[in-house]
């Protein structure tokens, strides 16, 4: 095969970047084609993937201070050896199948176990606390992220340093419920963070909805707006300039 | 969008390109203008392009005459462009050749900077690789695996979810 430049490689591989099966096949040909394919494959696999695969993987990737925010729950997380990429470092949106995906990793290595039994914890919390490691996993490894959704329960650890955030220009939140310090920390995001320009806020379940209207007051960067099932009267809208 | 024929060079004008192994090519003027060919041509009577033999150059020029009428793209169509992998019969046909020049092509279209051209030949490269297992495409391409086998079985298994997608 007459050798081909790596950006000639990239544009055969990306004509077919959602063709995930067709990327695979492709990766495990050589290493130089595993190096150019590997950016490509992982940038947004969690837009749609629910693959209790794709989470196992993710997880391989969690920090110990990640791993330790599991520990409360006695989810025993996989032990295969320290992956050969660290892959998220590619990805550029974290979607929100990744909510789904956790739930099927869950029910696979859990529930159909038999190791609990649905009654005996409460499920949406056992998948908002990985949710929320791999989320932070997502927020410290990805440096071109640039869309995150959240789906379900909201803590605040996993948002505390969203308004640092550099890369984000895109953010959606999905039927979320959220306390006090993560509202706050929602709000300083809308405030501080100059690179969002783009918000999606649906079904927030929350009482303290007025911080949120003085953040969007000082906000400067935002360009659209969806706000969908929140409480007008809670959220103040009226006091602000939006 | 411009349609093409707004190019500053009328019907009538050529210009003459001269390959690396130098032969030459008498070309509607129009063809250098609308590609960064015209950027290796030095404004006189004659341009020579270096890297691209005349046996390569040949089927490049035909494909550039061929398609001298369709619209030129903006930067911005760039994504749509390169997701519509739909090859046209007159394309297919065309690129109906061994692999070598394929990727000769390939390579021309990539240093004369003719994107429609490029995205033409990566999608039919891409295409000739669907559906093959990782051994079916080495062979196809005459790649070696440098993998180890422990190597490519973590490969495997932390890129598994991919499979059935």
């Amino acid at each position: 095969m007459i050798p081909l430049p790596n950006e000639c490689l990239f544009e055969i591989f990306n004509n077919f970047r959602t063709d995930y099966k067709f990327l695979f096949s492709c990766l495990l040909v050589n290493r130089h084609w595993c190096r150019i394919i590997i950016p490509i494959l992982w940038s947004e696999p969690t837009d749609s993937i629910e693959n209790s695969k794709l989470i196992r993987t993710c997880l391989l990737i969690l920090n110990s201070e990640e791993q330790a925010q599991l520990i409360p729950f006695k989810i025993i997380l996989p032990t295969c050896p320290k992956p050969l990429f660290e892959y998220t470092n590619y990805t550029t949106s974290c979607g929100y199948s990744l909510n789904d995906g956790i739930i099927n990793w869950l029910n696979e290595n859990y529930l159909y176990k038999g190791v609990y039994d649905e009654d005996d914890y409460n499920y949406d919390e056992l998948v908002s606390a990985v949710k929320c490691s791999l989320i932070s996993m997502f927020l410290r490894t990805s440096r071109g992220l640039k869309c995150l959704c959240v789906k379900g329960i909201i803590y605040n650890r996993e948002i505390k340093n969203l308004y640092k955030n550099t890369t984000i220009t895109t953010l959606k939140f999905y039927f979320n419920r959220v306390d006090y310090e993560g509202i706050k920390a929602l709000a300083d995001t809308i405030s501080k963070n100059t690179s969002l320009t783009s918000l999606s806020i649906y079904q927030l379940g929350s009482k303290d909805l007025k911080m949120l209207a003085e953040a969007f007051r000082k906000n400067v960067s935002l360009i659209s707006l969806t706000l969908c099932g929140i409480n007008i009267v809670n959220l103040a809208l009226k006091q602000t300039k939006h | 969008m411009d349609n093409g024929t707004s190019n500053s060079a009328s019907e009538n004008e050529t210009i003459t390109l001269k390959s690396c192994d130098g032969i030459e090519f008498h070309i509607d003027a129009r063809i250098a203008n609308r590609y960064t060919l015209l950027n290796n041509w030095n404004g006189g009577e004659s341009a020579c392009i270096p890297n691209v033999n005349g046996k390569v150059l040949e089927k490049v020029l035909e494909w550039c005459e061929h398609h001298i009428n369709d619209p030129q793209l903006n930067c911005g169509d760039d994504d749509s462009r390169r997701r519509n992998t739909i090859i046209e019969e007159w394309d297919e046909n065309f690129l109906s050749c061994d692999q070598d020049m394929l990727f000769e092509i390939i390579l021309a279209a990539n240093y004369l900077e003719i994107k429609p051209l490029l995205d033409l030949g990566c999608k039919t490269v891409a295409n000739m690789m669907k559906s093959k297992s990782p051994e079916e495409i080495r062979s196809a391409f005459n790649i070696d695996n440098d993998y180890t086998p422990e190597e490519e079985e973590q490969f495997r298994k932390e890129n598994e979810w991919a499979e059935d997608y």
